[in-house]
């Protein structure tokens, strides 16, 4: 266990193959006057490809903005983002929207399927979106691995949240994206059904070479990947590589959090 | 995606229905209109077509000459014809040994051209008579019967014709033609040329040469050797067609090629599918508004706007083709029923159905396109749903209310605008300015909806508070989402608008009617001249006509004495001090100095001459054209009332006494003209000898009445869309608030208090929209009847309180009735189930 300095990101090469995503001096302000928040401030962060990445900080330190601005889904006021080798900083609405599509997979906390549509449907809509073809194998592989297979002509309803979550793991690793991006994904699941998703995550990026960067407040949760993040107050303040749970609080109480 | 849009429909098909059934009514609406003329036009070719089923050819005469018999002697002449028909018609007199009457005679036609269906009996050989069912029937006439016949014209009395006429004998009974120019009348058949005899003056009118072809006869050949053996005869302007083009070529003179009603229908349904259009449109606001996180979830795994529109437009799509295709279905079905009644009523048994292609396709296709129009602004709004969306925890759905800044500011302007100019219309009384001014006026109105509705409905909704909290929580609850409140208030207002403008309009125009009439007419009803013997009114006619119900006065008008009114003399009527009442216009008033003249008399003294001598008044104008010259009964015996001269004498019909008759205000027109039948029998006249502002009035009254009985009707399915926007868009409402219901409930709200909470907020917007319509409608229904009437009467606004009230309970009683089923699913949920659903 090794606990490295702040200083040590700022030698992170964005834009190289090996990284899934990086930013570079990346800065995000909400609201004007006295609403104004430093949402994030100067951020310069490198996730490398293949590994399972957690971001962790107190209510309000910048994490849930980070993986908004790296996923495309919000704009940052300054800075720029690269996914996989690509920059997004700058990309129009329709061009974010294709690398949604094709480069990023998403697990949220709730509510990750359209309710109206099958399991099945559910996992291959961002193919269907992009008027591709999916891959049967590819397909069978990852719903066997995800233990979805008697379970695909179900609707969203008639599945557990353990099952619903397993169903947006599914289709996010479908389209084999850069990276896959996890909002608290186990957030609403107890503690057994949490661990069991966790597992297949962590599972999916040392089987399948999957990039997962994953935002959390549960120690627990992130004690499954391979390097902790830490923000404060809009600021990486320090990283832990192949963490344990205890380290985590460890670093967390340092934080104040 | 695609299949988002499919599993949508699918899933949610309930929450579609309402939408359906708005396109579905407007869509039934629009093609049976436009089924109305074809089918018109099929049964009267129906009817038409029967006078030649059995014929190849028809020949009928052009313009510049007449058929006659040196053209049946043509075309019988003429190579491949066989059997010929000249069909001819007459008008006859006919009697029986009690009654008679005027009917239609036309010969029959040889073997194969035959177009009787027989009855009973044989068909007429010569100096023998058929005659249709109905006539027999009500006649009395059977087979082996003799009956008189005449030329029309003379006198038709029994007697004269069992003396002057034909007798025959009736052969069979046949059923009644369908022929336009035969039917609604007694009809004769007779065989040989008895037709020749009998049609009087001038000989009959030979309506047709109809014609077989001879064995193996070529029609295109025979039909060009006709036309030119006709030509060579001198009927170079007659026409030779086969059955069917004949056919076509009457029904077209007959439609004249427009059709009036439908244009008039079309307007109707142009109201119809604008109100759906509104519900369409709400509702899919709605139904985006609570997708919202559902649309952000998808924007977020990479659907594109473009992709989100078209999916929701799909969505509309899908819904528009099934409910058109219903609604056309359900067209069909109606006018299927219509006609099936029709045929089952002996004088429309030729009615017939037609579907064309056009009523179909158009139906069609406005449906879809409106549902599918409807729903771009709606779908327009889903793409704006930013991807984060779907990432902040499950928040109210908000409808935008952003874009309307510009709507609002075009509104107000249209709304000055036409007002405006509504009101330069009604000033210089012209329905051309006032037409467009009150039409943009509405519209801008109906843009600029939010500034007013919702500010209403929170102050009616006031009037709840007394309700406790579920009256509270319904008035805010109505206007929670100010936008599609006014959106659903603004579809109801629509139909009631038009309605009560119709009401008052109608109810202002039949005031302005009656002021006019006041002027026109003198009185309600006279009775003038002499009776069916020839005798003048006396005394005993008021006692008569006083013993009808109805009748409020009646007083017998008599000669007062003469007077040279411009050179023409005139007789002068004597009125008592009571019969002064039974004028229309209640201010005028006779004294011993002054006599009584119609309007524009010119006269400042008139002399007025009786039996002692004579005697100058001061003339006093009255309002009526038609009023006679008259004096006090005072007067009259100053100067001596003359005795009524013999029938001979030129002063006779100047002098004759009339009948003048005031009936009871509230009589109906049915009751009136009623009234007027029996009146003519008790005093033994003739009815139009019977006139009056009360017969004109009622006459007026019938037109108006029926008008609009059958305007408000045909809006009514304007208001049924609306209403069903009402309910759509609260039990939507609802099933957002499961929730918060849940929580009510759960706090202690008990079933009967929520259910009344969602009562309360459906009647309030219904109220309000309803409220807001009879205003508005009352005011365009008095500027539009002053626009229209302004120039030939004065208009003064005149508010049918009781048909706006009941327009304003329907509202308020249908609003209840849109929110049993919402209100049901709320009530039925229990507080936890509704907590858990997210």
């Amino acid at each position: 266990m090794t606990t490295k300095t702040e200083q040590s990101l700022v030698g992170a090469a964005p834009g190289r193959a090996a990284s899934a995503a990086a930013t570079r001096g990346l800065n995000k302000i909400y609201g004007t006057g006295d609403t104004r928040v430093h949402a994030l401030k100067n951020v310069d962060a490198n996730f490398d490809a293949g590994k399972f990445t957690a971001i962790m900080g107190p209510s309000g330190s910048g994490k849930s903005t980070l993986m908004h601005c790296l996923a495309g889904l919000d704009t940052a006021d300054s800075g720029n983002i690269w996914i996989g080798g690509t920059e997004i900083t700058g990309l129009n609405d329709s061009q974010l929207t294709k690398l949604r599509r094709e480069r990023v997979g998403f697990v949220f906390q709730a509510f990750n399927l359209v309710p109206t549509l099958t399991a099945e449907q559910n996992i291959t809509l961002p193919i269907s979106l992009a008027n591709g073809t999916v891959d049967k194998e590819w397909f069978g592989y990852v719903t066997k691995t995800l233990g979805l297979t008697d379970r695909l002509a179900h609707r969203p309803h008639e599945l557990s949240g353990g099952q619903q979550q397993r169903v947006a793991v599914a289709r996010a690793l479908l389209t084999r994206p850069d990276v896959v991006f996890g909002d608290e994904p186990t957030g609403n699941l107890d503690s057994k059904v949490g661990a069991e998703v966790l597992s297949l995550l962590r599972r999916s990026c040392q089987e399948m070479g999957q990039s997962i960067i994953m935002v959390t407040h549960d120690p627990v949760a992130a004690s499954y990947a391979d390097r902790v993040v830490l923000m404060n107050d809009g600021a990486l303040v320090g990283e832990l590589d192949r963490p344990d749970t205890d380290t985590i609080l460890a670093s967390l109480a340092k934080l104040g959090a | 995606m695609l299949q988002v849009a499919l599993a949508q429909v699918r899933q949610h098909a309930r929450r579609f229905i309402a939408v359906g059934l708005a396109v579905m009514m407007a869509v039934g609406f629009l093609t049976a209109t436009l089924m109305v003329n074809a089918s018109t036009e099929a049964s009267l070719g129906n009817s038409i077509g029967a006078g030649f089923r059995n014929a190849d050819l028809v020949v009928t005469e052009g313009p510049e000459a007449p058929l006659d018999s040196p053209a049946v002697d043509a075309v019988k002449s003429t190579d491949g014809v066989g059997a010929v028909y000249a069909q001819e018609m007459g008008w006859i007199a006919f009697g029986t040994s009690t009654e008679s009457g005027y009917g239609a005679l036309q010969n029959t036609a040889p073997a194969g051209l035959d177009n009787l269906e027989l009855l009973s009996g044989k068909l007429p050989g010569d100096g023998e008579v058929a005659l249709d069912a109905g006539t027999a029937e009500k006649r009395g006439l059977a087979a082996g019967d003799t009956i008189e016949l005449a030329p029309a014209g003379g006198l038709v009395a029994a007697e004269d014709l069992a003396a002057a006429g034909t007798g025959l004998t009736v052969s069979g009974i046949v059923k009644a033609s369908k022929d336009p120019f035969m039917m609604g009348q007694p009809q004769f058949f007779t065989g040989g040329e008895l037709v020749q005899h009998l049609a009087g003056e001038g000989g009959p009118q030979l309506r047709s040469i109809q014609l077989d072809l001879a064995a193996g006869g070529d029609a295109t050949a025979v039909k060009s050797a006709l036309a030119g053996a006709l030509a060579d005869a001198g009927f170079a302007d007659a026409t030779v067609n086969t059955a069917e083009e004949q056919t076509k070529a009457v029904v077209a003179s007959f439609t004249g090629g427009t059709d009036q009603l439908t244009v008039v229908l079309l307007a109707f349904a142009l109201v119809a599918l604008l109100v759906s259009a509104l519900v369409v449109a709400n509702t899919f606001s709605v139904l985006i508004a609570q997708r919202t996180r559902e649309l952000a979830l998808l924007r977020c795994i990479g659907a594109d706007r473009k992709q989100i529109r078209n999916s929701v437009l799909a969505e509309a799509l899908l819904v528009g083709v099934g409910a058109s295709i219903v609604g056309v279905l359900g067209a069909v079905g109606l006018m299927a029923g219509i006609v099936a009644v029709l045929q089952a009523q002996p004088d429309t048994e030729f009615a017939a159905l037609a579907v064309p292609p056009v009523a179909v396709a158009v139906g069609l296709v406005v449906g879809i396109l409106l549902t599918v129009l409807a729903a771009l602004a709606p779908a327009r709004a889903a793409t704006r749903v930013a991807p984060l969306a779907a990432l902040r925890p499950a928040d109210e759905a908000r409808a935008g209310n952003a874009k309307g800044k510009v709507r609002l500011a075009v509104g107000v302007a249209l709304t000055v605008g036409g007002a405006v100019v509504l009101a330069l219309g009604a000033v210089s009384a012209n329905l051309l300015i006032a037409l467009p001014g009150g039409m943009l006026s509405f519209i801008g109105l109906l843009l600029c909806a939010t500034l007013f509705v919702p500010p209403l409905v929170t102050a009616v909704g006031a009037l709840a508070k007394p309700a406790g909290v579920p009256g509270k929580l319904a008035a805010v609850n109505a206007v929670r989402n100010p936008g599609r409140t006014s959106a659903t208030a603004t579809a109801l207002l629509i139909g009631v608008t038009l309605v009560a403008m119709m009401m008052t309009g109608a109810q202002t125009s039949r005031t302005a009617f009656d002021g006019q009439l006041g002027a026109e007419y003198p009185v309600d009803l006279s009775v003038g001249d002499l009776t069916l013997e020839g005798q003048p009114l006396d005394v005993s006619a008021a006692a008569t006509a006083m013993n009808y119900d109805g009748i409020a006065a009646a007083g017998l008008i008599t000669n007062g004495g003469h007077a040279e009114v411009h050179g023409a003399r005139t007789g002068v009527y004597q009125l008592a001090p009571e019969q002064l009442d039974l004028l229309q216009d209640k201010t005028l008033v006779l004294d011993g100095n002054t006599v009584l003249m119609p309007q524009g008399s010119e006269l400042k003294t008139l002399t007025v001459t009786g039996s002692k001598g004579s005697k100058e008044l001061t003339v006093v104008e009255a309002d009526s054209r038609t009023l006679p010259p008259l004096i006090s009964s005072a007067v009259a015996a100053e100067i001596g009332v003359p005795k009524l001269p013999a029938a001979e004498s030129e002063d006779y019909y100047t002098s004759l006494p009339q009948l003048w008759v005031s009936v009871d205000r509230d009589l109906d027109a049915w009751a009136l003209l009623d009234l007027r039948s029996q009146l003519a029998a008790g005093l033994d006249v003739n009815e139009y000898q019977i006139s009056g502002a009360a017969v004109e009035r009622a006459a007026f009254n019938q037109v108006i009445d029926v008008l609009l009985l059958v305007v408000t009707g045909l809006l009514a399915v304007a208001v049924l869309i609306a209403l069903v926007g009402v309910a759509n868009t609260l039990s939507l409402s609802v099933l957002e608030r499961t929730q918060e219901s849940s929580l009510l409930r759960a706090l202690g709200l008990t079933k009967s208090q929520l259910r009344g909470m969602l009562a309360l907020e459906a009647v309030l917007i219904a109220g309000v929209a309803a409220l807001i319509g009879a205003v508005l409608g009352a005011v365009y229904g008095w500027l539009g009847a002053q626009s229209a009437l302004g120039a030939f009467a004065a208009v003064v606004p005149d508010v049918p309180w009781l048909q706006l009230l009941a327009v304003l309970a329907v509202a308020v009683v249908a609003g209840l009735l849109a929110s049993v089923m919402p209100a049901r699913r709320a009530a039925r949920l229990s507080p936890v189930e509704g907590l858990a659903t997210v």
